[in-house]
């Protein structure tokens, strides 16, 4: 266990920065827009930093490590697919189109560019409604990932680790908006490379250097015969190509998460900060050196994970613990140093926070900005609530919101089962790929996109991603039994379907949808414009 | 190389290192260039 005294007095050290920076934040937040996206006027590191600690969660860490330990380091794909799309593709292509047309539009959340582009109040909605009701499972993903860790390490219990941290969280993004939370990120980035810098360090000195690799290519006929009869070959190989852990590790963990990381509000609201391109061009480096240290980290030291345990216990990382997501909270704690495990905590503590603190704010002003503002003028809400069109009206609006989507998240880890982190995240970033992914393409790139083809779009995808998810991809349809107390079966449909994630059925439907709908538009338009 | 026999786990770090090493030098480019 992490030794008590060093924990606590570095994490006072800690906490004190961070409340330093969100009162840096409250300060610097003078208006909405402020609020919204910290005033256009971000510093490029501070970007780089804050895109990286966003995309990178506890469930990257934990989770996806968790995964690597039990699937191999074919998972590595993942971390080139997080470099090429996650920062390059989005920085390059997605970035800059982004933030000029965001400024130029006066948008202030994801939601409101698709809104504006499309001169679509109905995107704008649903776009919201759907972060609204979708990413609670993401943010209460990393919430478990954080409390589960606290859990482990410091033997807090579970309940108080998650109120604990989401109450520290909500503090600051409440009251000092997206300043607060890009100014903490960044902090909490540069401590996530550092520790996940020394991690590596000392995993590869625990199992003999870059022989650990031969070691863990030695051990493939440790593979668990459950493992073994769907594929898997080793931990220093792929899977057999066409086999069930192939399509798991394949199409949810590598595609879909490295796919859908392109449309993710979070993360795309994060080039409206920027004051410039060339900020976005500055902000690259710090973007792909950071995703490189964290997730090649945590996925090569996830693998081996189980060389460790093998040589120290005679157990493969899956047997030491049943739970995917406890295997790295073990590992640190069993084989590291104690100031390294102090460190891995603090680690641990910047990843969930600097992720949560940005779905925190992404969801408040969805609920606050994006729905509440527009709907409160509807007839059957109360005068008293519906507040006014002032701008220090709908900041306390956003803020309350905020709270609102906050006390949600928390609720809904109260009720996930737990071996459920690195799942929920791969199938929010399926969702968002699903949903918004070829309405926001076709949104920074076309000068004349459609509105029918994107909310056609915009419903397919999400639509077809739920169906699918709830009645044909296993891994979620049987712990939803949705499908199995409709059908008595927890899937409609027979392998390879079964293991074939959402996202590969529902974004070429919504893609489809897209054209299809555009089509319509353009063909009805003419005879419009004639009658 | 590395004990790592099966090139698709090799070609996976490869290219990790390679992109690294692309966005260094196209932000370093690209620093002071003129957008929009």
């Amino acid at each position: 266990m992490v030794n008590q005294t060093y924990f606590w007095a570095a994490t006072a050290v800690y906490a004190v920065v961070i409340f330093y920076l969100a009162w840096l934040g409250y300060k610097r937040t003078k208006c909405n827009a402020d609020y919204m996206l910290a005033g256009r006027d971000i510093h490029p590191v501070i970007l780089g930093l804050s895109y990286g600690a966003t995309f990178i969660s506890t469930s990257a860490i934990v989770g996806f490590g968790g995964y690597a330990a039990k699937l191999g380091m074919g998972i590595i794909w993942l971390v080139m697919l997080n470099i090429l799309v996650g920062v390059l593709i989005a920085f390059i292509v997605f970035g800059k189109p982004t933030r000029r047309i965001g400024k130029k539009l006066g948008a202030l959340t994801f939601p409101d560019l698709l809104g504006k582009v499309y001169k679509s109040n109905f995107m704008q909605y649903v776009t919201g409604l759907i972060i609204m009701v979708g990413m609670p499972l993401y943010s209460s993903a990393v919430l478990i990932g954080g409390g589960r860790f606290i859990e482990e390490v410091l033997s807090v219990p579970y309940l108080w680790a998650i109120i604990g941290l989401t109450a520290i969280t909500a503090a600051y993004v409440v009251f000092g908006g997206l300043v607060a939370v890009m100014y903490t990120d960044a902090l909490q980035g540069s401590l996530m490379i550092f520790g996940m810098s020394a991690i590596m360090i000392v995993t590869l000195s625990l199992v003999g250097g870059f022989d650990g690799f031969q070691s863990l290519t030695d051990m493939s006929h440790l593979v668990p015969a459950g493992l073994a009869s769907t594929g898997m070959t080793g931990w220093t190989s792929f899977p057999e190509l066409g086999s069930a852990t192939w399509y798991t590790l394949v199409t949810t963990i590598i595609m879909g998460v490295g796919i859908g990381v392109l449309a993710q509000p979070q993360l795309a609201v994060r080039f409206m900060t920027a004051k410039d391109g060339k900020a976005l061009n500055r902000a690259i480096p710090v973007g792909v050196i950071f995703i490189l240290i964290t997730t090649g980290v945590a996925y090569t030291m996830g693998a081996l994970t189980n060389v460790y345990f093998y040589q120290q216990f005679g157990k493969i990382s899956t047997e030491m613990t049943g739970n995917v997501d406890s295997i790295v909270p073990l590992f640190i704690d069993t084989a590291m140093p104690e100031w390294l495990v102090v460190m891995f905590v603090l680690v641990l503590l910047a990843a969930a926070m600097s992720t949560m603190s940005s779905l925190f704010h992404v969801m408040g002003t969805a609920a606050g900005h994006d729905i509440w503002v527009h709907l409160r003028k509807a007839r059957f809400f109360p005068s008293k609530l519906r507040g006014s069109d002032e701008d220090a009206s709908k900041l306390k609006v956003n803020k309350a919101a905020t709270f609102i989507m906050i006390a949600a998240s928390l609720g809904l880890a109260f009720i996930m089962p737990g071996d459920i982190i690195a799942r929920a995240t791969a199938m929010f970033m399926g969702l968002c790929a699903a949903a918004f992914l070829p309405a926001y393409t076709v949104a920074v790139f076309s000068k004349n996109p459609s509105r029918l083809g994107a909310i056609a779009s915009l419903l397919t995808g999400s639509i077809v991603w739920a169906v699918w998810t709830v009645f044909v991809h296993k891994a979620e349809s049987s712990v939803l039994k949705v499908s199995e107390i409709l059908t008595g079966s927890p899937s409609v449909l027979e392998f390879p379907w079964t293991v074939v994630d959402s996202l590969f059925i529902a974004l070429p439907l919504s893609i489809a949808a897209l054209i299809i709908g555009t089509m319509i538009e353009r063909r009805m338009a003419p005879r419009m414009t004639d009658a | 190389m590395f004990g790592i026999d099966d090139p698709w786990i090799l070609l996976g770090y490869a290219l990790c290192f390679i992109s690294t090493a692309f966005g260094i030098v196209y932000g370093i480019m690209k620093w002071n260039e003129e957008v929009d």
